[in-house]
């Protein structure tokens, strides 16, 4: 497995960058996934559980060796939302109000992933809408899985 | 007093062993803990506490992942528990409670000394301005912060907010009403900060942090200190106040503390559900023997959350039943009789285990007293950790 690499400019700024993931060596696939427009999580093999956040053991079996990601469909429906109106990190400042979604995957309701919903009013979004995920460069260098009504 | 049984070690493990193993805290912890349940036979739910230290021997090497006693209990599926360890904040004033009731009962120690104390460094502004270069979040963050998920505004009270309002039919007006209440008894108490009285159009036309969550449904940040102390029954009558009694203590952990919330089972019946039943189970009594509530309140939200929990009301129905008037000084259940952190300012819970304390001394409260209490429960924190504290004056 490759690190995931996100090259951030010397002269970048906070205002210029949202928070940036640092992978390490349990979620750089996750980011590496991302990285080739693909969503992939955590799978045991022993006996098909989801895990995420990345673990290295299965909370179902506590099988250890068995764990592999697997890209997953990206469907899901919005378990929760909110949308932010006051800028707590200097990137949001001219991006409120901006909404945060919960999303439940289609594979296991109960794998539930952050994200944001675009082109989409705020005011119009509702829990249970259906939703997939979508891949864009936020910043020069960093791409995030955003999600898009299905 | 808890029986003095003697204690026997059953299971060992070790995790590979060597120089330079590449293996980081959470893999360490993994490997050890799993040999030593299969040492013995153990499985998770036979296990209902956790103790982690995670030292580092030297420099703290970069990117080193944070690991505490729940994200062990979490990854071996070791959940729900009723007894942990932690360095993190997370349930605030509840932690030194229960420890120092845990060790008083098992005579480890027999008058402990609590405290919390919180230093509110910054403004939220102060803290965003601060930020001067692209920020790199390693850790379970690295799932929510890209995306906005910045603050327990969002992640604690508004996300759960949200889910209520669209499962449930709770309005804004009944987070309103909450809100107008615990501020009529700060106004009955000196030791308030905020004591200007509310009206629901106050509540309507304040400004909202992220919807559905206003400023008004936010704990008052502010530099305090809280200290309670705790001793055997039989030193209690030596000093100068009425003692009041610890009934029932109920710490419980549902869940690692997930970045944003979302991994949570449920968003809005989580730890306090499982710390409920634990608090209950080790009484006789009953909710509708509680005189007067202490309900955590970082957010609106949790009042509601907990008023289901403890069964004052069904899941679902706290907007309403706070809507009738139930909670309010003249109502069935008083609630955060001494106007709640929103007004006496943030203290991490532990203005509630005092505000119960005075009313159960039974002359300390003034206008606010509650009428002959003898019975008061006190919550704090929520979501994947929290507590209970169940307290009489008899």
């Amino acid at each position: 497995m490759t690190t995931a690499s996100i090259n951030i400019p010397e002269s970048a700024t906070a205002a210029d960058y949202p928070p940036i993931p640092v992978p390490n060596a349990l979620t750089e696939f996750f980011w590496e996934g991302v990285a080739n427009h693909k969503l992939m999580i955590l799978r045991c093999g022993a006996c098909g559980t989801y895990i995420h956040y990345p673990r290295p053991i299965c909370p179902s079996c506590l099988s250890m060796d068995d764990l592999a990601p697997e890209q997953v469909s990206g469907r899901g429906t919005i378990y929760s939302h909110t949308t932010t109106v006051q800028p707590f990190h200097p990137y949001f400042v001219d991006k409120v109000p901006y909404n945060l979604i919960i999303v439940a995957l289609e594979e296991d309701e109960n794998i539930r992933i952050t994200s944001n919903l675009i082109d989409f009013p705020n005011d119009d979004i509702r829990i249970g809408m259906p939703v997939e995920v979508t891949f864009q460069e936020v910043a020069p260098g960093l791409t995030l899985p955003l999600f898009k009504l299905a | 007093m808890a029986n003095r049984d003697r204690v026997a070690a059953i299971g060992v493990g070790y995790s590979t062993t060597g120089r330079r193993t590449g293996l980081n805290r959470r893999q360490l912890v993994a490997q050890a803990a799993k040999k030593a349940m299969e040492d013995c036979g153990i499985t998770p739910d036979q296990i209902d506490g956790v103790v982690l230290h995670a030292g580092v021997a030297g420099a703290e090497p970069p990117g080193l992942d944070w690991i505490d006693a729940l994200d062990v209990a979490q990854m071996l599926g070791i959940t729900p528990i009723t007894f942990y360890n932690s360095d993190q904040g997370g349930p605030a004033y509840i932690h030194a409670a229960i420890s120092a009731i845990a060790a008083i009962q098992s005579g480890q120690a027999h008058t402990v000394l609590t405290v919390r104390v919180i230093n509110q460094r910054l403004s939220s502004a102060e803290e965003r301005d601060s930020v001067q270069g692209p920020m790199r979040i390693p850790g379970d963050s690295q799932f929510t912060m890209p995306f906005g998920s910045v603050t327990p505004i969002q992640t604690i009270a508004a996300l759960p907010a949200q889910r209520h309002m669209e499962r449930y039919g709770t309005t804004e007006e009944q987070f309103g009403a909450h809100v107008i209440a615990q501020r009529a008894n700060a106004v009955l108490n000196d030791d308030a900060i905020m004591r200007d009285p509310l009206t629901m159009d106050d509540y309507l036309n304040s400004r909202y942090v992220s919807k559905p969550v206003r400023l008004l449904d936010c704990d008052y940040p502010v530099d305090s200190a809280s200290a309670v102390i705790y001793t055997t029954e039989e030193r209690s009558r030596d000093f100068a106040k009425k003692p009041v009694f610890v009934e029932s203590a109920a710490l419980s952990a549902t869940d690692i503390l997930p970045a944003g919330f979302e991994k949570l089972h449920d968003l809005n019946m989580n730890s306090p559900y499982h710390a409920a039943q634990t608090l209950w189970s080790r009484t006789d009594l009953k909710p509708s023997d509680v005189d007067c509530a202490q309900l955590y309140d970082g957010f609106t939200i949790i009042v509601f959350q907990w008023l289901e929990a403890l069964g004052f009301c069904g899941e679902g129905e706290a907007g309403s039943f706070v809507e009738s008037g139930a909670t309010r000084l003249d109502g069935s259940l008083p609630v955060n009789t001494d106007g709640g952190a929103c007004n006496v300012g943030r203290r991490h819970g532990a203005n509630f285990c005092i505000e119960s304390i005075r009313q159960l001394r039974g002359n300390e409260s003034g206008a606010r007293q509650v009428k002959d209490a003898e019975v008061a429960v006190w919550a704090n924190a929520t979501g994947p950790f929290s507590g209970a504290v169940l307290m009489t004056a008899n």
